[in-house]
């Protein structure tokens, strides 16, 4: 079955399977123990103009169904990004998604800039949703007008592909989705961590170095999935789904929330092939539903179209 | 196609309790039995997150190795109550563990807690190696904890067990006697494991006498280098930078740690 997912500014995936930022590395690490070549895409972890530390340790806490994590996109910034890892992530067909980040407007658009026209690079992420840190990262995706801002200077610097990666720490992430669209986004990528907090009782203080961290795993799927059936009605352009996928089944319901594509991470730390299983399995989950292609589940179970819907509140007044 | 050959599927052969809630198994894997000491096994259970946990045993001729463990949350405990012929979904071995000792120098090997099982592989597999016969010193809170304690008399190797609590050997904690040893002996190699604050203690003891190779633990996340989870502050090129207890240790020297 074909699987592939096609983009704005001609971005084809292979297949809708894309490994989530901050939990594949840059590629390399993982390859021992994944099919790297045979997903859809990876978008490697987030990177800044010159290298980060990251937050201090702990970095991770278990939490029911989920995963807090602090780790502060620790990076060693994109020169080393782009000579040490980007040549091994050329030799795959898979599409490489690079998350970048800054700690001001300029800053996003240094990288976005470095990385323009590079060989092997095939669209950005533009992470305005960090819960974890302290300048900059989610404060710019909670206002719409600097979320605007950031794309704005991010699209006046690449002809590549971008997507903006929405904060569920929001009241209205559509609110945003629209002002990054407005600026030139081409796709936008849900969601981020929810923040989270957790406390070590055997310590009397937060779990975590960062106090606070980032809630992903199953627990957030219901989060994550109706910000994406929100959002894939209130802009025009594509959305990648992601939070708390585990298995097949999980991606059709993100698919049917009216993503077009989706994004697995927390699930790796412990079945490093799940997604190289989901993508094997998809063509038959797909097919005992009755479904022989993704364009008739992307967007199944949205409400119809916006005028439809007009219609029904029309009927309310007779 | 999918890549299998390093996440394993290794079968329970044995298993022990090794102390009052420490557990071990004995698993049967021809890779598993390659590692070097102070390498570690990523174990799945059911929560979120594998589990580390080092080698207590490496038996590469029958191809065995030892997983000790303390019960101290949901995942160690489901880990417990796996009995002989369970199978275990395992990743590794991962990390670079220590350093062959230099045979004519003397050598240390200091343990605390459920860091005294790779402290035994250690002991273990270099014993023949060195000249001098190893100083071994295993701490504990408290008698009943104690572990690997007739491992390491089987082994012949002198040895000084230490209590908080002083319900088994010295009274105290392994310092004292380390201190000791390290007063007898130019050129040392220390190696030790266990809770930070006996680790960063013994890396203020050794800086400039010995040559002292620690085995970290960290909440971790992947175990293979990519999500950053577990990192430990380091000396860098300009100043601190955190480096993967993963990947970049789980052993260090203690010069490279900033602590």
């Amino acid at each position: 079955m074909d699987l592939h997912v096609e983009f704005p500014r001609g971005l084809t995936l292979a297949n809708p399977v894309i490994a989530a930022s901050g939990t594949f590395g840059f590629g390399p690490e993982y390859s021992r123990y994944v099919d790297v070549g045979a997903l859809g895409g990876i978008s490697v972890k987030g990177v800044s103009p010159k290298g980060w530390d990251g937050n201090p340790p702990p970095r991770v806490w278990e939490t029911p169904m989920g995963l807090l994590n602090s780790i502060g996109l620790q990076n060693p910034g994109v020169d080393v990004f782009i000579q040490e890892d980007l040549p091994f992530l050329r030799q795959y067909p898979t599409k490489v998604i690079v998350n970048i980040i800054g700690h001001t407007v300029e800053e996003y658009r240094q990288v976005a800039e470095r990385l323009n026209g590079l060989d092997g690079v095939h669209a950005l992420e533009v992470n305005i949703s960090c819960p974890n840190i302290k300048q900059g990262g989610m404060s710019f995706g909670q206002d719409p007008d600097q979320a605007f801002a950031v794309m704005q200077a991010v699209r006046g610097a690449t002809d590549l592909p971008v997507m903006v990666k929405l904060s569920p720490n929001v009241t209205f992430p559509g609110l945003i989705a629209q002002a990054v669209e407005a600026a030139g986004a081409d796709m936008i990528s849900a969601i981020n961590t929810v923040v989270g907090l957790a406390i070590d009782i055997d310590r009397r203080r937060p779990a975590l170095g960062g106090v606070t961290g980032g809630l992903s795993g199953p627990a957030i799927k219901p989060v994550a999935l109706r910000i994406v059936y929100e959002v894939a009605q209130q802009v025009r352009i594509p959305v990648i789904g992601m939070g708390g996928i585990q298995k097949t089944e999980d991606v059709l319901e993100f698919l049917m929330a009216g993503a077009s594509a989706v994004m697995v991470g927390t699930i790796t730390f412990q079945h490093p092939d799940r997604m190289n299983q989901i993508i094997n399995q998809l063509p038959e989950v797909m097919r005992s539903r009755g479904f022989s292609s993704l364009q008739e589940i992307i967007g199944a179970a949205l409400p119809g179209k916006a005028d439809n819907t007009a219609e029904e509140e029309v009927s309310y007044e007779s | 196609m999918a890549k299998e050959e390093q996440r394993l599927r290794s079968s329970i052969v044995a298993r022990t309790l090794a102390a009052q809630g420490h557990v071990e198994l004995i698993l049967e894997s021809r890779e598993l039995s390659r590692a070097v000491p102070g390498q570690f096994a990523h174990v799945l259970t059911p929560g979120m997150l594998r589990r580390p946990l080092s080698f207590s045993r490496i038996d590469p001729e029958h191809n065995r190795v030892g997983l000790l463990f303390q019960v101290v949350g949901s995942g160690t405990a489901w880990l417990a109550e796996r009995q002989t012929n369970d199978v275990l979904d395992v990743l590794g071995p991962l990390g670079h563990g220590f350093p062959a000792p230099d045979p004519v120098r003397p050598w240390v090997l200091v343990g605390g807690g459920v860091g005294v099982p790779p402290l035994f592989a250690a002991t273990q597999m270099w014993l023949q190696h060195t000249i001098s016969t190893p100083q071994v010193i295993i701490g504990a809170r408290t008698g009943a904890w104690v572990v690997m304690e007739n491992d390491f008399k089987r082994l012949g190797v002198p040895l000084t067990v230490t209590t908080d609590d002083g319900s088994q050997g010295q009274p105290g904690n392994v310092l004292a006697p380390l201190q000791t040893w390290l007063d007898a002996h130019r050129e040392g190699q220390v190696y030790a494991c266990g809770p930070v604050p006996m680790l960063q203690a013994i890396r203020r003891l050794a800086l400039g006498r010995a040559t002292a190779y620690l085995a970290l633990e960290q909440r971790m996340g992947c175990g293979i280098g990519a999500c950053l989870a577990c990192v430990v502050p380091t000396v860098g090129n300009s100043g601190m930078s955190y480096r993967r207890v993963c990947t970049d240790g789980p052993v260090f020297k203690a010069e490279e740690l900033m602590w």
